[in-house]
This record gives C-alpha cells, sequence and structure tokens, in this order.
C-alpha cells in the first residue's frame, strides 16, 4: 500500500519522470504544490497543459515556436539572408546570448549518428536546403556541437549546400576565453592552432 | 582498490543520471570495461575531447569491489579521430568499428591482437579512404575472435576452392563449391578471395596505397558481416547506413 493518497502518489510518480527529480525532490515539489493555493496550483497544470497543446515547429526554420512561422523568421531587423544551423532549439539561445548575431537559424533536430542508426534522412535538412535553393540565403554558417557527430553533419551539410553555390562557413574552434592554456585538452588546442588567425 | 593505467579505445558513451556518462572502452589491459566518467556530461574540463568514439586514449580507471562499472579517473589523448576532417563515410566508418568491438568483444577478456589491430586501421581511416581499412579490419576480427571459417575449401566436400566459383548463404558455417550450393546462395568472387589471402599476409598499412571504391571486396564485406550478424543473433545498426554510401 502506498504511503501516500492516490493523487499525491500519482503526482510524485509523475514528477519523478523529470530530468535530475529523484524520490525525495518529486516528495517535496508534490507538498509544495499541495501547500500552494489554488491559483498557483491551477497556473502550473495550465502551463504544462499549454506547452504540449500550443508548442509547434517553426515551418521555416524548424525552432520551437507558439506562432508559425516564428518571431525569428518574421523579424523584419533580422537578416534573412543568414542562417545560423544549429542541432537543437536550445542551442539558440547560447548564441542569442551573444548579441552578436543577426541572421536566422535552421533546426535540425539532432545530428549524423550511424551508432543510434541516424542518417541525413532523418534530420530536417530538406526545408533548409529549399531555402538556399530558393535563393534567399547568402550565407550559411554551421554551428553544430565539435563532437565526431557534429563535425561528420557539418561536412555533410557543406557537401549539400555548396552544390547550391551558397557560401558556407563553420564556427571556430578553440581555447574558451578567460581560461588557461596549460589546462586545454589536446584536441581543443589541436583545433585551435589549427584555426589560427594572422593578428 | 588501486587505479589501473591503459591504452584505450572509447568505444561509447551513455547518458548517465544527470551529469554523468557511462562509457564502454576496450582496453589494453582488461579488454572491454564499463565506466563511470563523473560529471563528464556537464562539463568538458575534466575529459575535453577525450570521450568521442574511437579515440584513443589512456585511461586511468578504477576497479571498485563489488561493483561491474569502474570509475574512470581520467584520459589523455592519445589519437583523436577529431584532428583529422571528418566527413560522413569516415564517420559511418568510424562507427562501424566500434559497434563491432562493443558486440563482438565480451566483457573483462584482454585481446592485445585485436587491440593492435584496431590501433592500425583506425589509422588509416584517417584518410578519405574506407572501404580497404574496413574490408581488413572486418576479416581480421572474424579471423581473430574465431568466426572465419575456411576459405580455400567446400564445407560440405572439402573440394579445394583455389580458382573454382565459391557461395555462401545466411545459413551455411562456410564456403560451398558449384555442387554443394544452397539455394539463394550468393558468390564470392575469386578476386574477394585473393584480396583476403593478401591482406592476412600484409599490413593495412601496406595496401593503403592501392585505390579501393566500394565495389572492390564488397561480396567479402558482405559474407563477413552475414557470419557476424549470424555469431551475434543481431542486425548490426551501421550496416545499412553502410550500404547506403557511394
Amino acid at each position: 500500500m502506498s504511503r501516500f493518497a492516490e493523487p499525491m502518489a500519482r503526482l510524485i510518480e509523475e514528477l519523478k519522470k523529470l530530468p535530475g527529480i529523484g524520490g525525495k525532490s518529486a516528495q517535496r515539489l508534490a507538498f509544495h504544490i499541495l501547500r500552494s493555493s489554488d491559483d498557483d496550483a491551477e497556473a502550473l497544470a495550465s502551463a504544462v497543459r499549454d506547452l504540449k497543446a500550443q508548442l509547434r515547429l517553426c515551418s521555416i526554420c524548424n525552432n520551437i515556436t507558439d506562432v508559425d512561422p516564428c518571431s525569428y523568421c518574421t523579424n523584419p531587423t533580422r537578416n534573412h539572408r543568414l542562417v545560423c544551423v544549429v542541432e537543437e532549439p536550445t542551442n539558440i539561445a547560447a548564441i542569442e546570448k551573444t548579441k552578436h548575431f543577426n541572421g536566422v537559424y535552421h533546426v535540425l533536430h539532432g545530428t549524423i549518428s550511424p551508432l543510434h542508426g541516424v542518417g541525413p534522412e532523418h534530420l530536417r535538412i530538406s526545408n533548409l536546403t529549399r531555402r538556399v535553393d530558393a535563393g534567399e540565403v547568402d550565407e550559411v554558417i554551421l554551428a553544430t556541437n565539435p563532437t565526431i557527430e557534429g563535425e561528420a553533419t557539418a561536412s555533410y551539410l557543406a557537401d549539400a549546400l555548396k552544390k547550391l553555390r551558397v557560401k558556407v562557413t563553420r564556427i571556430a574552434t578553440g581555447v574558451p576565453a578567460g581560461s588557461d592554456i596549460e589546462y586545454t585538452d589536446e584536441v581543443t588546442m589541436h583545433k585551435a592552432i589549427e584555426g589560427r588567425r594572422e593578428l | 582498490m588501486a587505479l589501473k593505467e591503459s591504452e584505450a579505445i572509447v568505444l561509447r558513451t551513455y547518458p548517465m543520471r544527470e551529469a554523468d556518462l557511462l562509457v564502454t572502452l576496450f582496453t589494453r589491459l582488461d579488454g572491454k570495461v564499463r565506466g563511470v566518467a563523473r560529471s563528464a556530461k556537464k562539463s568538458r574540463r575534466r575529459f575535453g575531447g577525450a570521450l568521442e568514439p574511437l579515440t584513443l586514449v589512456r585511461a586511468v580507471y578504477e576497479d571498485r569491489e563489488r561493483q561491474e562499472l569502474t570509475r574512470l579517473d581520467s584520459c589523455e589523448v592519445m589519437d583523436s579521430p577529431l584532428t583529422r576532417q571528418m566527413t560522413y563515410p569516415r564517420l559511418v566508418a568510424l562507427g562501424h568499428v566500434a559497434e563491432l568491438l562493443d558486440e563482438v568483444l565480451p566483457d573483462r577478456e584482454a585481446n592485445d591482437a585485436l587491440f593492435r589491430l584496431t590501433v592500425s586501421v583506425l589509422g588509416a581511416l584517417r584518410g578519405p579512404e574506407i572501404w580497404m581499412p574496413l574490408t581488413y579490419f572486418e576479416l581480421w576480427l572474424t579471423r581473430l575472435t574465431g568466426f572465419l571459417p575456411d576459405l580455400s575449401a567446400c564445407v560440405e566436400c572439402g573440394l579445394d576452392l583455389e580458382g573454382e566459383p565459391a557461395f555462401y548463404h545466411a545459413l551455411a558455417d562456410g564456403l560451398m563449391c558449384v555442387d554443394h550450393k544452397r539455394l539463394a546462395s550468393s558468390r564470392l568472387s575469386v578476386d574477394s578471395r585473393r584480396w583476403a589471402v593478401q591482406m592476412f599476409r600484409a599490413p593495412v598499412a601496406a595496401l593503403s596505397a592501392e585505390p579501393w571504391p566500394k565495389s572492390v571486396g564488397e561480396d567479402l564485406r558482405k559474407f563477413l558481416m552475414q557470419i557476424v550478424q549470424r555469431h551475434l543473433e543481431k542486425k548490426l545498426t551501421t550496416q545499412p547506413m553502410l550500404a547506403k554510401l557511394d
């Protein structure tokens, strides 16, 4: 028999499915929700419901959005001829934080991964090539992660996009700002020296 | 328990808990070992790019009493596939090598010959050519694991197949002569069998100069993978992706 009333046990079980939430944390969160006001509990429940009901993928860039096309794709102040390709929607936030990129995005939703049976046909590439093929793009920046899967995905996209006569660039790899060369790993240092630039 | 140090090849990583990675290593000292790299998922500071698949590392790990998983202390990169351009065909080829090793190797059983084979094949896979190193790896892997049947005689009647047509079948234990071939058998060409003999005599580096389009040795690779998949009793994930490459 459960130690808690059925609705409480059910909420704890559901919360335990969230990343980083164990049994004790789930129990604490469930009791917090129980103690909160009806309005707060309802607001949480409706936020979860709306998240699933209202969010979808942007038909242009595949970003997660509540309006289609997304706010980046409809923003007239952004440079729509400069497209940055990222693996996941969460990568957009990291680039936006720099306040240095004014182009638009394209989200692949993954990388090529032979060990997981993920080939190029499983990624969202077709609407990118359609955009480029329609002459809407001057430059594509490939901002996939510098892992072997990210690098191979970038190489695959570069080959496919160059056939469409568009400028294709890759983000630089190197020593993180504010770090110490002494503690930089061998692969990063190799890439940093390989990608050095003249001053 | 004492820390162990060994050359190792990273085969795979899986996310584990919030911040850790479960790493499968092919170590020279202990064979296939699974270990936990603490905080490796959240922070790259400690392991950097050392846990990318098919990276040759000097691994320091600690076996824990009554625990199957070791604790991975550190990994120093000796050779990384990321130091050369990573193309899609090269990624599929490296993935195939990693999958084969992960599936075929038993846990905690050192295999120095297979380790040396893998290191030399990874060296050959640095360039754009993938089909020769892959054929070499598959051939030697099946031989070193004891799966490879005799390529010179019919498994049914013992007829010498030198210069004769030879056939293989998914349910047969070896090559068959024209009289004993089964329905829907595939042919293994004389040229491919000659390549196999040459590969048993020469190191992979000595064969690298030859141009190897996909069509060369294709029947041999199909034969070898049929043997491996039959022993594993499962299909390899990377096999259909390799078949689709040009």
